[in-house]
């Protein structure tokens, strides 16, 4: 019987159920075989640390990623724990899914960048390596000590700042030109930076450029403003500052420059960090942008004139701007801990002349930001006292105060009220009373570190 | 043919094994085993890729988790801050708008170049084509292009209006448009795939039916509500249905929304879904996000077992 099934399927040569089984089950146990070799690789890998940025391999400015690599390279050419780089594109390392979901599943990498506006978030969560032990007396006192207290809890420090990046305004001066103005004209209040706005405005262009995505960096781009007529978040009481005539101006002058016209609703390309397609594709006159802005310029949009001005400010108020930038970390719960400690000092806190010149390559060769070390600007003063920069240098970073370090939930309360202001059209005195009331509501029940 | 040639050797080995088993099988019984190793493989799929994340965020929706390995119980806690939480009913308000406007919107499209396209022509084959085309491109490069075309004042959609007095609209940065403009960029992406489904409904109607009409007398209009429609119910029902739920998950307006307004402004774009994917993965909230990813795969429910009650299960009977 058996040869005679055999003989049927031979000659139809079609597969019986069993035949079926018989081959699938040994592609299947062949298939599992050929991946050890794979799992065991992998498994070998998992003694390299990684460390995750979101400079693009190639990207704009192709020196970036470039620091990033000989970085890398010169570690892992005299240490034992190798260091593997790994690129997340900005906007899903920013506001995507990919750091969240390996914190939460116990991936997370063993070296990241973070900004202020995320501090507490990972700090409170625990994965932050404490690096005091690796940086020495000395130069934990090199560094300005207002970057440094946002990434510092108990007096210890948790990150390693790599730039301080102050705000401005850039524009135009072929516009300012057409529209008769010149830098005379250049605005020292806010009123005259709208009415200046007003006269830029044309009908395929605006006048003023804010950032109307709502985010962190909206929050962050929207504080100086708060600060100027002497507002803040957070009293000294612990309670909410926020439903304050401060907080009540500064939103009422940002709902004004789009009520206007004279500012869009919507930025071009990845927002109004991104200064190349607004103000060097001609989409605005006068562009609110970070300090990044003049090497971003020289790579992208090199033929453009344009000039900057530090922040104007309210009647009544002083001067002051807001200075972001990332740090380095290391992640507690990583591979080793006490490697990826060690890289955030030795690539940025040693007092080796290595060190220092990473830090100097990063903020003149690969960007154009201020350091956040006195001996880097030192050692780079050339560079930082030339051309665009003189004007942070000498202007705008003297007045320049460390972004806020605030966990989500307050991120989200503050740029609701700016979004509803802004563009929305809601009264400014409502929404700062009912924002502060929410403020109120969770600064009770929180228990994290301090916010500043 | 079933017991005949071949098929009455394979019963008799059978037969002889069952035999020296002492294990009878029906050929009914083998049959239904037959079946369900065929279906094993989706069966296991969707039991771990959908099954089982749906019972995890169950069960997470009654924790405090704070997405570094933390996990509290919080019995309902979660549950009652979702009722108190004004940006979660919002999102249920902005939810429920972009259904109302892209359901309905989505029928009358899909159906309407549905019957464009039934029409033997020699370029139908072309015009199925380049209304399915938006569904062969990757959502994020549909959010991109339309975000383009959109710009304020200088985007070709606002030089277009322009031309009748109707540029300097803002159509992702002004509240009040913002959501019809991901409604009409979801409509334009998805109608394609709608229209296959209306040509398939389309094709199962027999010819006779027109032809008695037209002999009848009736014209094309009548024949569309008394012929067409009528007999488009079961179609009809699956769209809505599925668009429904679509619209509700997510499924093409997590992506515009990602890419074109970050729920803004103003939180006019904040669907459910992205609220939820905002608590999750900004704020580090993922028991909170459980309890309203559950809520929402409840209301779901409620809905389709509600559709099915009313439609007799879409047989409409």
């Amino acid at each position: 019987m058996e040869t005679q099934k055999n003989g049927r399927a031979a000659s139809t040569g079609e597969l019986t159920r069993r035949q079926l089984l018989r081959r699938g089950t040994i592609l299947g146990g062949a298939a599992a075989l050929t991946g050890f070799p794979a799992i065991i690789r992998a498994k070998a890998a998992t003694t390299t640390l990684s460390f995750w940025q979101f400079y693009a391999p190639g990207g704009p400015v192709p020196a970036q990623s470039q620091w990033f690599e000989d970085a890398v390279a010169a570690w892992n050419a005299a240490r034992d724990a190798k260091i593997q780089l790994e690129y997340v594109p900005s906007g899903d390392y920013m506001n995507g899914t990919k750091l969240p979901t390996a914190f939460a599943s116990g991936q997370g990498p063993d070296i990241f960048l973070i900004s202020p506006g995320d501090f507490l978030r990972y700090y409170n969560g625990g994965v932050l390596q404490d690096l005091t032990p690796y940086i020495d007396a000395h130069t934990r006192s090199d560094f300005s000590q207002s970057v440094i207290a946002s990434r510092k809890v108990d007096d210890k420090i948790y990150g390693v700042p790599m730039e301080v990046e102050p705000m401005a305004f850039y524009y135009r001066k072929d516009f300012f030109d057409k529209a008769g103005l010149n830098e005379n004209d250049l605005p020292k209040t806010w009123e005259q930076l709208l009415e200046i706005g007003k006269k830029l405005t044309t009908s395929d262009r605006f006048g003023l450029l804010f950032e109307t995505m709502p985010g962190y960096y909206q929050n962050f781009t929207w504080y100086p403003f708060l600060w100027q007529g002497g507002g803040e978040i957070q009293g000294s009481d612990g309670k909410s500052a926020f439903n304050a005539p401060a907080t009540i101006q500064a939103l009422k002058f940002w709902q004004d420059a789009v009520k206007s016209g004279a500012a869009p609703r919507k930025p071009l390309g990845g927002g109004v960090w991104d200064i190349v397609p607004n103000l060097g594709s001609g989409y605005c006159a006068i562009q609110n942008c970070g300090i990044w802005g003049i090497s971003n310029l020289q790579s992208g949009a090199k033929d453009v004139p344009y000039g900057i001005f530090k922040l104007p400010t309210p009647p009544g108020g002083k001067y002051v701007t807001v200075g972001g930038g990332w740090a380095m970390v290391a992640n507690a719960k990583g591979k080793n801990p006490d490697a990826a400690g060690q890289f955030c000092a030795w690539a940025l806190a040693s007092a080796s002349p290595d060190s220092l010149k990473r830090m100097v390559d990063w903020c003149t060769v690969a960007k154009s930001d201020m350091p956040p070390r006195q001996s880097a600007f030192d050692t780079g003063k050339a560079a930082f006292e030339t051309g665009q920069m003189k004007i942070f240098t000498e202007q705008i970073y003297p007045g320049a105060r460390a972004e806020p370090r605030v966990p989500p939930q307050v991120y989200k309360i503050v740029s609701d009220a700016i979004q509803a202001c802004q563009l929305n059209g809601a009264e400014p005195a409502k929404q700062a009373e009912t924002a502060s009331q929410q403020l109120d509501a969770f600064l009770a029940g929180y228990t994290g570190a301090k916010i500043l | 043919m079933a017991f005949g040639g071949a098929e009455g050797v394979e019963y008799e080995t059978a037969t002889g094994r069952r035999a020296a088993r002492g294990a009878p099988w029906s050929m009914r019984r083998r049959e239904a085993v037959a079946g369900y190793l065929f279906i094993a493989p989706d069966a296991i799929g969707l039991a771990i890729f959908a099954a089982l994340p749906m019972l995890l965020a169950l069960g997470l929706g009654f924790y405090e988790v704070d997405g570094f390995g933390g996990y509290r119980f919080a019995g309902l806690a979660n549950y009652r801050r979702m009722f108190l939480d004004p940006l979660f009913l919002q999102s249920l308000r902005v939810t429920l708008f972009y259904v109302l406007m892209l359901v309905p919107s989505l029928y009358v499209v899909g159906l309407g170049l549905a019957l464009l396209a039934q029409r033997r022509s020699r370029i139908s084959g072309l015009v199925r084509s380049l209304f399915f085309l938006p569904q062969m491109v990757s959502l994020v490069v549909v959010a991109l292009v339309w975000q383009v075309l959109l710009v304020d004042k200088i985007g070709p959609v606002n030089r277009l209006m322009s031309l009748v007095g109707l540029g300097g609209l803002s159509w992702l940065g002004d509240p009040d448009l913002a959501l019809a403009s991901v409604v009409v960029v979801s409509l334009w992406f998805l109608m394609g795939f709608y229209m296959l489904i209306f040509l398939g409904g389309l094709q199962d109607i027999p010819r006779e039916y027109y032809e008695a009409a037209w002999l009848d007398g009736a014209n094309p209009i009548r024949a569309f509500f008394h012929i067409t429609l009528p007999l488009l119910r079961t179609t009809s029902f699956f769209v809505l249905l599925v668009a429904t739920v679509t619209a509700v998950a997510g499924g093409q307006a997590f992506d515009l929304i990602y890419v074109m307004t970050k729920g803004g402004p103003a939180n006019s774009t904040e669907l459910t879904i992205y609220y939820i994917y905002q608590q999750a993965f900004q704020y580090n909230e993922f028991g909170y996000a459980a309890a309203m990813a559950t809520t929402l795969v409840a209301i779901l429910l409620a809905f389709t077992f509600l559709l099915f009650r009313i439609t007799r299960g879409g047989r409409f009977e």
